[in-house]
């Protein structure tokens, strides 16, 4: 008789949202934005329709939670120059126009919303400075393409 | 007339430290305003539950990578920015460190009101590897505001790793402190 290890329902339904859903997604900041939005601004609890129907919402609540988490640190360790690399990646699939987005996300600063409840101020810190950086470095490679 | 020069070499050294700080701690409070409410959370209690910022994030504040990168583009206005926002950041950690250290500290002090079975010499060593740390923290906190995180890079990265291993070694003193205490004294 073999013994089988059932994985954990979180973690089951933690693969499925990478395999459903995350996998589809080009970049690592695209996923963490997706996974931001579905962060309720109110109370901060998550919600997935499909994932919820699947295991419980409970468990995709927390699978949720942990992914927003993992795809938050793995952006912020990102270095500049793969950041401004995934953020052009990001931009692109947006399908917006180049110049707008880059205007309304200096000025908006969208990504702050990205961060998690809890995490590392210096971190947190951290991720919003590289993002500004990799807007401001998006901003002036655009500007030299246009003078020439 | 030795001792005269002297005195002004001291004076002039004192004043420039002076400066730094006074710059440093001005970068810092530009960043506070931004964060503020989120700081002020951290700050009020919730920040035990949050984790300590991993080395890789430390060594990426301080990276020379990063730097390298943004002066490839030889534009001053981003290379003054990310020295801005890098800046900002390293003395922010550094200050968390250092208020980490001093609630460690703390709690520490007032573990130790409840012993019956205090030791001098334990307590003292506590206190004088505190008082290293602190100063550390001064240290590195005037540096980054003086020379900037970049050009520190090594050392700021030697001194945030000791500090933290050290304060990690306070607190896992504090635990087994806390194990020993007398049944019936208030736990934190």
């Amino acid at each position: 008789m073999s013994a089988m290890v059932k994985p954990l329902p979180v973690q089951e339904a933690y693969e499925d949202l990478l395999q459903r859903s995350l996998s589809r997604i080009p970049c690592d900041l695209g996923r963490l934005l997706y996974l931001a939005s579905t962060r309720d601004y109110n109370t901060g609890n998550y919600h997935h329709d499909g994932l919820a129907d699947r295991f419980s919402v409970k468990v995709a609540r927390s699978a949720l939670e942990i992914a927003h988490r993992q795809a938050f640190y793995k952006v912020a360790a990102l270095s500049l120059e793969e950041l401004v690399r995934d953020l052009a990646a990001y931009l692109e699939s947006s399908r917006e126009n180049p110049e707008e987005f880059l205007r309304t996300w200096q000025r908006l600063e969208p990504y702050r919303i990205a961060i998690p409840m809890e995490v590392n101020p210096t971190v947190a810190r951290l991720f919003a400075s590289n993002v500004r950086l990799a807007l401001a470095v998006l901003r002036l490679r655009q500007s030299t393409h246009a003078d020439r | 007339m030795i001792g005269v020069w002297s005195a002004l070499a001291g004076a002039l050294v004192l004043l420039l430290v002076l400066l730094a700080w006074v710059r440093a701690e001005a970068s810092s409070k530009d960043s506070r305003s931004d964060w503020g409410a989120a700081d002020q959370e951290q700050s009020e209690g919730e920040g035990e539950s949050v984790e300590a910022c991993s080395p890789e994030i430390v060594s990426q504040l301080f990276s020379a990578a990063d730097s390298k990168f943004i002066s490839g583009f030889e534009s001053p206005g981003l290379e003054n920015l990310f020295r801005r926002e890098r800046t900002a950041i390293a003395l922010h950690s550094v200050q968390e460190t250092s208020a980490f250290i001093s609630k460690v500290m703390r709690r520490h002090l007032e573990a130790s009101r409840l012993r019956a079975d205090l030791e001098i010499a334990t307590e003292a060593r506590i206190f004088l590897q505190y008082a290293r740390l602190k100063l550390y923290c001064g240290i590195l906190f005037v540096l980054i505001g003086l020379l900037g995180p970049h050009r520190l890079a090594g050392t700021a990265l030697y001194a945030e790793r000791f500090i933290q291993r050290v304060g990690e070694g306070l607190v896992e003193f504090q635990s087994a402190a806390q194990l020993r205490e007398p049944e019936g004294s208030e736990s934190l």
